[in-house]
C-alpha cells in the first residue's frame, strides 16, 4: 500500500495544481443517470433537475468491506443543491450539497465459531449529507467530496479527491479523452485508500470512465443526461 | 421607362435579399468548458420553434442560434435559457451570417490559438 502511495502521491500533488468536470445533476428539466461500479462499491442513481439548482432523485448503493466480512445495501431518496457556481471566462467552479435518507440493510459476517456461522443482519435508517467542490477548464479538472453515511450506530463516511487533465482540446461535438486520478476511502469498510487511475471519455451525449485500482480491481463509471 | 423598370427591379431584388437575410444570435458565455455539461444549452435552443440551427464553440465561448426565415427571438429569451442551463451570458449580438459561416470563422480562430 505504502509503496503504491509513494508512486501515486507525487502525481496527485502535481495534478492538484491544475483541474475539471461533471456535476451531480444536469440542467433544468433534465434527468441524470449515473453509475459507479467496482467490486466493493456499486452505486446507481437517477435524479431530475426541478430548477437549475435543485434536483431530486433515488439511489441504490451496494458497499462491501475489503475483507468481505461486511456488506451494506442502501436505497435512498436524494436531494442535490448547487450552492454556488462561479462561471469564469475559461473555467467553472461549483459548490454542491448532496444528501439523502434511506433504508440500510447490513450484514456482518463475524466468521465461524465451532463450525457455526455467526452472520448478523440488521436494518437501519441512514442519512447521507455531504458537500462537493469541483473546478474545471477545458484542459484540467479537480474535485473534492466528503459525504457522511450515518446511522445511529454506523459511520461509513466517504471521502474522495480526483484530479486530471485532458490529452488535448476538443471541439464541442468531438469526444475528449482525459486522464483522471482518484483517491477515495469509506470509513468502517476499508482501512485503505483506494487509488484509481482512469481514462475518461467525454462527449456531449455521454460521460464514461474506466480504470483499475491499486488493488488490481476494475472500475467503471458513466453518466448520461436526457 | 426602361430606366424606371431597371431601378424597380433592382430595388425589389435588394428588398428581397434584405427580407430573407439570415438572422443569427451570437452570445458569449462564461463557464462553458465541457461538452457534456453544455449540451443543455444546445437542447434548449433546438427546442425553440424559431430555431433553424445551433452551434456551440467551447474554446471561443460562443453559442450561435440561427433563426428560421421570418422568425424573431428576444435576446432575453436566449439569456434566460442559457442561465437555466447553468451559464452566464456576457455579451449578445445579432449577426447576418448563418451558423455555417460562424462555425467556419470560429474554428479557424481555434486553429490559430
Amino acid at each position: 500500500m505504502f509503496n503504491h502511495a509513494k508512486y501515486y502521491l507525487p502525481c496527485l500533488i502535481l495534478l492538484l495544481s491544475g483541474h475539471a468536470y461533471a456535476g451531480p445533476m444536469g440542467f433544468k428539466d433534465s434527468y441524470m443517470v449515473m453509475g459507479d461500479f467496482n467490486n466493493n462499491w456499486r452505486e446507481s442513481f437517477i435524479n431530475y433537475a426541478i430548477t437549475p439548482r435543485d434536483a431530486w432523485g433515488v439511489s441504490a448503493t451496494y458497499m462491501r468491506a475489503d475483507d468481505k466480512t461486511k456488506s451494506r445495501t442502501l436505497e435512498e431518496v436524494t436531494y442535490t443543491r448547487l450552492l454556488h457556481r462561479w462561471n469564469m471566462p475559461h473555467a467553472q467552479a461549483n459548490l454542491w450539497f448532496m444528501g439523502g435518507i434511506g433504508a440500510l440493510q447490513g450484514k456482518n459476517n463475524l466468521g465461524e465459531n465451532d463450525g457455526l456461522s455467526r452472520d448478523q443482519d440488521f436494518n437501519k435508517t441512514m442519512v447521507t449529507p455531504g458537500m462537493q467542490f469541483d473546478y474545471e477548464t477545458t484542459r484540467i479538472y479537480f474535485q473534492a467530496a466528503h459525504r457522511l453515511y450515518r446511522t445511529s450506530e454506523l459511520n461509513h463516511d466517504y471521502t474522495s479527491v480526483r484530479a486530471g487533465f485532458s490529452f488535448y482540446e476538443a471541439r464541442y461535438d468531438q469526444t475528449q479523452p482525459w486522464f483522471i486520478l482518484e483517491a477515495r476511502n469509506m470509513n468502517g469498510l476499508s482501512e485503505k485508500i483506494e487509488i484509481t487511475p482512469m481514462l475518461r471519455l467525454i462527449n456531449k451525449n455521454y460521460f464514461i470512465e474506466a480504470g483499475v485500482n491499486n488493488f488490481s480491481e476494475p472500475r467503471f463509471n458513466f453518466m448520461y443526461i436526457f | 421607362m426602361k430606366k424606371l423598370f431597371t431601378i424597380t427591379a433592382l430595388s425589389l431584388a435588394l428588398f428581397s435579399q434584405l427580407a430573407h437575410a439570415t438572422q443569427t444570435i451570437k452570445a458569449n458565455v462564461n463557464g462553458m468548458v465541457c461538452a457534456f455539461c453544455a449540451q443543455g444549452i444546445e437542447k434548449k435552443m433546438r427546442a425553440l420553434s424559431q430555431t433553424q440551427d445551433v452551434y456551440v464553440n467551447l474554446k471561443q465561448r460562443t453559442v450561435a442560434v440561427e433563426l428560421k426565415e421570418g422568425q424573431t427571438l428576444a435576446f432575453d429569451t436566449i439569456k434566460d435559457l442559457i442561465k437555466d442551463a447553468g451559464y452566464e451570458v456576457t455579451a449578445i449580438e445579432m449577426s447576418t451570417h448563418p451558423v455555417a459561416h460562424i462555425k467556419a470563422d470560429l474554428e479557424a480562430k481555434d486553429g490559430k490559438q
